[in-house]
């Protein structure tokens, strides 16, 4: 969902407020991400939502019962906000994710670079045989 | 499904299709939570808790409460009067069966069910931040979380309604429920007509989550939601209100 | 905004088994306003966090039930769980919320809770 306001800049920036800038792996992430749109249909799989979604939403569960460190109403504000201006192209969960992973560097419950660095870690994982 | 149903000739079925390859989002919630884990903000069998409660929850069993509330006008009394105590009778335990056994900040326990009706049609929104009665209805569609419609529908429930394909005649009040405090809802939408003698099973088919919101009313033949293609807005809601 | 370790503990210890906000019965005292009363949305400051949407404020409504005992969402944000309120669920006429609502949809309404301290009798 786009907000004209927003949209209305000849330079094609977008006005935003200063913690909610991008963030270079997260935008990197966004430009070159597969969304499960994309994967389930080159697959032929039909399942409607990629099988992180659960974990993801169990993530968010814990974040706010377990830690309060994260917790949902902040954490939803933030989602609509990101949702509006960075990450609109977005589709959804990969939206939600995203917003999850701002939030929380936002907030330096992660750092950007270890959670690159894990990434990196977990691909190699995941693809070596 | 697209996997090829039919067998080799061992009589084995191919296996279904996968995506055999690893998506950077796939990636990043992986990393997401194991950094989580290691730094304390939750334990991996906090975790494994919560990603075995998520998958159970889904809406079957408050279109069961439905079916259930439209064969028996007592247990229908007791819908509408204690919601709570109606879902245990669906298998959906508000209080015990979220791994705090208590409920959580996001399910507070207060399950009210809002009987529609020939005069009446109940909808449901959250226009702080889209809480929704999970433990009975599962997770809350995309559409029900947007500023557009948690926004829009308090102000134009009409016209928000009539983009769901919903259109009320004037004599028909609408009622809009706004879960702003602990209380869930769910709409017990008017049985149809050319449901007579149908079972439980067979009404439980049509009474789809959309019904459960308030958004659709439940059709014979009809047992999924419609598809929700999602558009920008033409006057959007203007954010940083 | 977290809390305490200690704070934790002893939402869980209290809720365990019983539920939020099933846990605070009994704890709120006599209810100021039944189900009937015509009531006013206070506009109380809100610096810090609130529930009670702006949309709301000023208008008129009428009480549709009473539905549970609980800390108000403002207090609990701060941990402050002592004086549990009464909660009312308070239908408004959409008329009343917005004045350019359709006349021929006059019956339309919205019903939304809100604690005590939020409620005036009208």
């Amino acid at each position: 969902m786009t907000n004209p306001e927003k949209q209305d800049h000849g330079a094609g920036m977008i006005r935003q407020e200063p913690e909610l800038s991008p963030i270079s792996l997260l935008e990197a992430i966004r430009r070159h991400g597969r969304v499960w749109g994309d994967l389930a249909a080159q697959y032929g799989v039909t399942n409607p939502d990629p099988p992180w979604k659960v974990n993801l939403e169990a993530t968010c569960d814990a974040l706010s019962a377990e830690a309060c460190a994260l917790p949902l109403l902040e954490r939803r504000a933030e989602e609509d906000e990101l949702s509006a201006s960075l990450y609109s192209e977005v589709p959804f969960p990969e939206r939600q994710l995203l917003a999850l992973a701002h939030s929380m560097i936002i907030r330096g419950l992660v750092d950007e670079e270890e959670l690159g660095r894990r990434m990196k870690e977990i691909y190699r994982r995941l693809t070596s045989v | 499904m697209s996997d090829k149903h039919s067998k080799d000739e061992h009589g084995h079925r191919p296996p279904a299709p996968m995506v055999d390859e690893v998506s950077d989002f796939e990636v990043l919630e992986m990393a997401v939570r194991e950094l989580a884990i290691e730094k304390g903000l939750f334990s991996a069998e906090d975790h494994r808790r919560w990603t075995e409660y998520v998958h159970t929850l889904g809406p079957l069993p408050a279109a069961r409460l439905v079916a259930k509330a439209w064969l028996d006008p007592e247990y229908k009394k007791l819908a509408v009067t204690d919601g709570v105590k109606a879902s245990l009778d669906v298998g959906v335990d508000w209080i015990n069966s979220p791994p705090t056994n208590f409920g959580t900040p996001s399910d507070y326990c207060n399950l009210r069910v809002l009987e529609d009706t020939p005069k009446v049609k109940h909808v449901v929104v959250c226009t702080l931040c889209s809480c929704y009665p999970r433990p009975i209805l599962g997770q809350s569609p995309e559409w029900y979380r947007t500023p557009n419609y948690r926004r829009r529908l308090v102000r134009w429930p009409r016209q928000v309604l009539a983009e769901f394909g919903l259109q009320l005649p004037p004599d028909v009040d609408i009622r809009v429920a706004d879960s702003n405090q602990k209380t869930r809802y769910i709409v017990l939408p008017v049985r149809p007509a050319g449901t007579e003698g149908w079972t439980e099973d067979q009404l439980a088919e049509i009474v789809t989550r959309d019904c459960l919101i308030g958004v659709a009313v439940p059709k014979p033949g009809v047992t999924a939601n419609a598809k929700r293609p999602v558009h920008p807005a033409v006057h959007p809601v203007q954010h940083g209100h | 905004m977290s809390t305490s370790k200690h704070d934790r503990t002893h939402h869980a210890k209290k809720a365990t088994g019983k539920g939020d906000p099933q846990c605070f019965r009994g704890e709120a005292g006599p209810p100021k306003f039944r189900v009937g009363d015509r009531v006013r949305i206070k506009d109380l400051p809100d610096i810090f966090y609130t529930r009670c949407q702006v949309y709301t404020r000023g208008a008129l409504g009428t009480v549709a039930a009473l539905v549970y005992e609980s800390p108000a969402a403002e207090d609990e944000a701060w941990d402050n769980t002592d004086k549990p309120e009464w909660f009312y669920s308070v239908r408004f006429q959409q008329k009343e919320l917005w004045p350019d609502y359709p006349d021929l949809y006059a019956n339309d309404s919205v019903e939304t809770e809100f604690s005590e301290r939020w409620l005036e009798k009208a």
